[in-house]
């Protein structure tokens, strides 16, 4: 068998493993025992019935998908803006988010429902949609995450300028989402994103062929028949609204999609097939685990998600940036 | 042998600035091209004008039409063209640890459909290229930590899995040693297809091709075999140095003196030129 095969397989069983261990942790005390009962229908009491179906099961399958897309799109941006730092992210795709949770917290109060993830996903695809028409009047990569940052800065400042005269209650709440949480998912958020990370991934393995072909260069790219600027803004599009989608209901996560396909192309490769694989499985694990943490860390509080990735992050840079430093 | 390629008075500008100038030129099957001329010249353009690579620039405008099988090429889609022409960049990057075999394998993508993965008939050829090129040893090793001769012959082999029909290199000898030189312009002239390259060092062009083209300021100066298009009124006016022709020994070796030049021309014609000759 060879080495990449074994690799995917052992990646696979710790996905496995770790959806098995996300539905084990938790503040209910529920045995492991019982988990297996419940899940296989069997469950000796409904209050244990209705925290593994209706809280447990619904928290790790959108851990498990939205860390496979925030990876994934990572992965994708990076490969084709040939940008080792290009993250959802740096897109303005976070404040757009942040900028339509703000109105429609302030707006509708109290009784917001769906009104916010929907609002959040409207604001990041309007943040998107400036930077991809930025994009397509420069024609140029390294201008276009130069602008996804600029417009991330300016959907910022308005943000900040509505809440300051917002009230103090609806800021709170904003302030609070943004920093990233699992911990009001239900099923139906997890069929919205797995429908869009499904799509993405049939896009992906289509064109994997295209994405390889412009780490090579744009050039190299268009020469085995590559409409580089068009697949550049396809790829964009679609990475958008998988991770619009995922923002809108979880919030801001940090660092996945920036960190999780580093580890992927030093553990299984550098090319697209490898490197969506890789990312979906790590990254899926990654984010059941730091949710793990996120509410069994802390007694009596759960710590929002976006904070322990950032954290992670920001530590696993400063380590790759040592190791490189004593590499050279 | 069959007419492979046209281009028919073909012009290009770039926000008015006049890059190519009426341009007329035919390439017959199997024949050996050598675009040469001054820096700034329109070598590199006018590669991008017949292989329909311009259409990228902002403010480019073209006149003229570039045929490809007697079928104008602005009717070619991106695949169909990338069936035609394989291109060898001066120098391509990779990002990442990209190996010597995921850049080969980038030369089936106009032969694939979407979803179609590797088969050994594919894998097979991808072999089949690296030994011709002489990397078989190196299919695993990471192309940016190649020499920049045995990059070269990375692309070589992806233009040869891309089973193209015309070979397009752009200053394929840029940035190589005198060893690599030969051997790089030795491997691509016995390939046995059409290729068409712009290049810089005139002793090079005029050993490896069979037919050369003059560029100047946008203009084709001279068109036909090096001992035509070689001539020292010609070099003298367009590289803007004098320049003088002997005839030379095809026994001996090319010989580059510097600051003067020398080079000598294929087969029997025995010349010799030098470029940058002080009047006497």
């Amino acid at each position: 068998m060879n080495k990449l095969l074994v690799t995917l397989i052992a990646l696979l069983l710790l996905t496995f493993a770790s959806a098995i261990a996300g539905l084990h942790f938790g503040p209910a005390g529920i045995t492991s025992n019982q988990v297996v009962q419940c899940l296989l229908g069997h469950c000796d009491n409904p209050i244990n019935q209705m925290v593994i179906w209706q809280v447990r099961v619904p928290r790790v399958l959108v851990a498990l998908v939205a860390g496979m897309g925030l990876s994934i799109a990572g992965a994708i941006l990076q490969n084709t803006t040939r940008n080792p730092l290009a993250d959802p992210y740096l897109f303005g795709i976070v404040s757009g988010a942040g900028l339509g949770a703000t109105i429609a917290t302030l707006s509708f109060g109290e009784h917001l429902g769906i009104a916010l993830p929907l609002a959040a996903f409207l604001g990041a695809s309007f943040a998107i949609t400036i930077v991809l028409f930025i994009a397509k009047v420069l024609q140029r990569m390294e201008q276009l995450l130069l602008a996804g940052v600029a417009v991330s800065f300016m959907l910022g400042s308005l943000t900040q300028f509505i809440l300051y005269f917002g009230e103090p209650f609806a800021t709170n709440r904003v302030i609070f989402w943004l920093m990233g949480s699992l911990s009001r998912v239900e099923m139906s958020n997890f069929y919205v994103i797995a429908s869009i990370l499904l799509v993405a991934i049939i896009t992906i393995i289509a064109l994997h062929r295209h994405i390889d072909a412009l780490l090579l260069g744009d050039e190299s790219a268009a020469s085995v028949g590559v409409n580089v600027n068009r697949l550049r803004l396809l790829m964009l599009g679609l990475c958008a609204a998988l991770t619009a989608t995922i923002v809108a209901y979880c919030g801001g996560i940090g660092f996945v999609g920036l960190m999780i396909p580093h580890i992927v192309r030093q553990v299984i490769g550098v090319t697209t097939l490898k490197l969506v694989i890789g990312s979906a499985l790590i990254g899926g694990s990654f984010l059941i685990w730091v949710d793990i943490i996120a509410r069994s860390a802390l007694a009596n509080a759960e710590i929002p998600i976006g904070i322990i990735t950032s954290a992670l992050g920001s530590l696993f840079f400063i380590f790759i940036m040592v190791r490189t430093r004593n590499t050279n | 042998m069959p007419i492979q390629l046209q281009v028919d008075q073909l012009s290009w500008s770039i926000n008015n600035k006049s890059i190519l100038k009426n341009i007329s030129f035919n390439v017959k099957k199997g024949e050996v091209i050598g675009i040469i001329g001054p820096n700034g010249a329109g070598k590199t353009s006018l590669l991008h004008c017949i292989t329909n690579q311009q259409h990228n620039i902002r403010g480019a405008v073209l006149h003229g039409l570039v045929y490809l099988k007697n079928k104008k090429i602005k009717n070619y889609n991106s695949k169909q063209l990338a069936q035609h022409f394989a291109l060898v960049a001066q120098k391509a990057e990779a990002i990442f640890s990209l190996t010597v075999i995921d850049i080969v394998k980038m030369g089936l993508l106009p032969h694939k459909g979407l979803f179609a993965l590797d088969d050994d008939h594919d894998r097979e050829q991808i072999k089949h290229a690296l030994v011709k090129v002489g990397l078989a040893h190196a299919e695993k090793m990471t192309y940016n930590q190649l020499s920049g001769g045995e990059q070269q012959r990375v692309l070589i082999a992806r233009a040869l899995v891309q089973q193209a029909q015309i070979l397009i290199l752009d200053e394929p000898t840029n940035h190589l040693d005198v060893y690599y030189q030969h051997q790089i312009l030795n491997l691509v002239t016995q390939l046995n297809i059409t290729v068409i390259m712009t290049v810089h060092d005139l002793n090079l062009a005029s050993q490896y091709c069979q037919r050369l083209l003059l560029l100047n300021q946008g203009q084709l100066i001279a068109d036909g075999s090096p001992v035509d298009v070689l001539t020292e009124s010609q070099l003298s006016s367009v590289f803007k140095l004098p320049c003088q022709v002997e005839q030379r020994s095809s026994k001996q070796a090319p010989t580059l003196h510097t600051p003067r030049i020398f080079f000598s021309l294929p087969h029997e014609q025995h010349l010799k030129v030098k470029v940058g000759v002080q009047d006497e």
